[in-house]
Formats: C-alpha cells, structure tokens, sequence
C-alpha cells in the first residue's frame, strides 16, 4: 500500500445524478425484464406467522381468577400462555432440586 | 456520485473479480466504495472475509430484489461509488439494479456462449433506457484473455464493435493474482512483489481508469 496510485481520480467528476423512478416505472421496468425473461427468481416468503415449536399440550382447568391473570401476564409480554407454563415448571423445578 | 452495475446473466463471467478489482482500484484512489453484493454465492462477502477489507470500502450483503432500490439510493451520494454485483441469472433483480445505473459494465469471456448470454445483458439495458428515458452508459469489458488475442476473440470483439457496443480497453486478463484476491482478500497491493504482480496491478489500473473515464465523459450525463 505505499506506492502511489497510478492515477488521480477528480472526485468532482464522480458526481451523483438522478435516477429518481416512479412508482409506476419501476412496474413498467419489471413488466419489460420479464419479456426479455428476467424474472423473478426468489424464493416467495411464506405468508403469515411461523410455525410454533411448541408443539407439546396440557390439560390444565384453573380456577377463574388464575385463568384471567395468566392471559393477561401473556398478553402483556406478547407471548403464547403456553411460556409462561413453561417458565413456571422451570420454576417449579429448581424449588424442588430437580 | 456513481452507480456501477455489473451484470450478466452468464455465471463464470467474471462479475465478482470485476466489482473486486474496480472497488479496491478506486478506493485506492481515494474514492469512498461501497460493493453491494447481490450474489446468493457471496463472493464479494467471501473476498471480505479472507482479509482486511481496505480503507473507504463497505461490503454489504444479503441485498434482494425487494432491497436493491432502496439500498442504492441510500448509498447513492457525494463521495461514494456503489458498486453492484449481482448473480449470473436472468433475474428481476438484474434489472431492477440496471435502473439505478450510471454505468453498466458486462463481463464477458471471450466465447460464442458468453457473447450471447451477455448480449441479452445489453437488450435489457436498451429496454430499460426506454422504459425510464434516460440514457444507461454499458460497456463490455473482456475477461481472462490471453496475451495473445485468440482469433475467436478478436471475431467475437469485431461483431460487438460492429454493433456499435463499446468495447473497454484493457480487457481484464486472465491472471493469478486476480483468483488470488478470493484466497487472501485485501487488494492486489497487499500481494507480495515479484512474479507478474506488476503487470496484474497495471491492468487492473488501466481497467479502473477505464471505467472512470466513462463515468465522467459527458455521454455519461
């Protein structure tokens, strides 16, 4: 890297243009790559949520006031009930060493 | 500042060490780069990775079609040069980076095959110009040539001139240093003296001026 370059770009040559599109254009610009078959060639994302790991169930009844309570603790931290059993088993476990 | 597209739908073409060499020569010019690498292969990522990415170069990753836009007229501005490399397919991708060009440079090796996979990189180039009305400067640059330009190729760079398709001079010949930059990243300057290194960064100075005189030339405009 000590050696001059061998030439000197003029920065001020390198100046940005516009290249502002319509919305409208770059649907025009589509339309005519895929005649001359530029398509498009990536993998479509899957539409909705992704699939929940957690596929395991319990059968739980509680009683009214737990029921509410969980539901809205879940819906407060944005996460499934189903988290907050988990982490109340964990819970669970360490108290009774197992 | 200026927007480089280099693109074909011909794998193998030479894109990458196109986009590797032109950055790494202008950045060592003193111009800030930015490589936008739009191949799912991540080479320009690869050639990152393997060694320090030299001053006023940014390599940025993972760009697809819904990005390209956006991601160049971030980029776009004073005192950058964004340079993008994009896949050897026929792709929405290609054209949509085509339409924020301000130069389009096609690689192409000097075979029948490459002349006429790149050439469909010139059509929609052409398509494009009328779709936005604007003028996109496109060049073809040889690739891996040979000192000694083999007849094929000096047939197959007649037809292009006589189709009124600027050729660049230098081509890019075929040469170790140039594989080389993917092996140990950096640029040809970080390379030991000795062998053909000398000749290597000559011509990949020569390419870089090249390209910088069409940027600049008023056609360009």
């Amino acid at each position: 890297m000590s050696e001059p370059p061998p030439y000197q770009i003029d920065i001020r040559g390198l100046r940005k243009r516009p290249k502002e599109l319509a919305p409208e254009t770059e649907s025009r610009i589509d339309e005519a790559a895929e005649e001359l078959g530029f398509v498009e060639r990536e993998p479509r994302k899957r539409r909705g949520r992704p699939k929940s790991p957690r596929t395991g169930q319990v059968h739980a009844r509680v009683l009214p006031g737990f029921s509410e309570e969980i539901a809205a603790e879940a819906r407060r931290r944005g996460v499934q009930q189903g988290v907050l059993i988990e982490e109340a088993w964990n819970l669970y476990k360490e108290d009774r060493g197992m | 500042m200026p927007v480089v597209t280099v693109a074909s739908p011909k794998g193998g073409a030479g894109k990458s060490t196109a986009a590797v060499l032109l950055g790494t020569e202008l950045a060592r010019a003193g111009a800030s780069v930015v490589l936008l690498d739009c191949d799912p292969n991540r080479s320009l990522s690869i050639w990152a990775e393997r060694g320090q990415v030299p001053d006023r170069i940014r390599v940025l990753a993972d760009i697809g079609e819904g990005e390209i836009i956006r991601t160049v007229k971030e980029h776009d501005r004073d005192g950058t040069v964004v340079i993008v490399d994009l896949e050897g397919v026929a792709s929405r991708l290609v054209s949509r980076a085509i339409s924020q060009a301000d130069l389009v440079l096609t690689p192409m090796r000097a075979t029948s095959l490459d002349a006429n996979v790149g050439a469909r990189a010139v059509r929609l180039v052409a398509e494009e110009e009328e779709v936005i009305g604007r003028k996109i400067r496109h060049a073809v640059v040889f690739t891996m040539t040979r000192a000694i330009r083999s007849r094929a190729h000096k047939g197959i760079e007649q037809s292009l001139r006589g189709q009124g398709l600027d050729v660049m001079e230098p081509p890019l010949m075929e040469r170790i240093a140039f594989a080389d930059l993917f092996e140990r990243g950096g640029d040809l300057h970080d390379m030991p003296e000795g062998g053909t290194i000398a000749n290597a960064r000559d011509n990949a100075a020569a390419f870089a001026q090249a390209v910088i005189e069409r940027l600049t030339s008023e056609d360009a405009t």
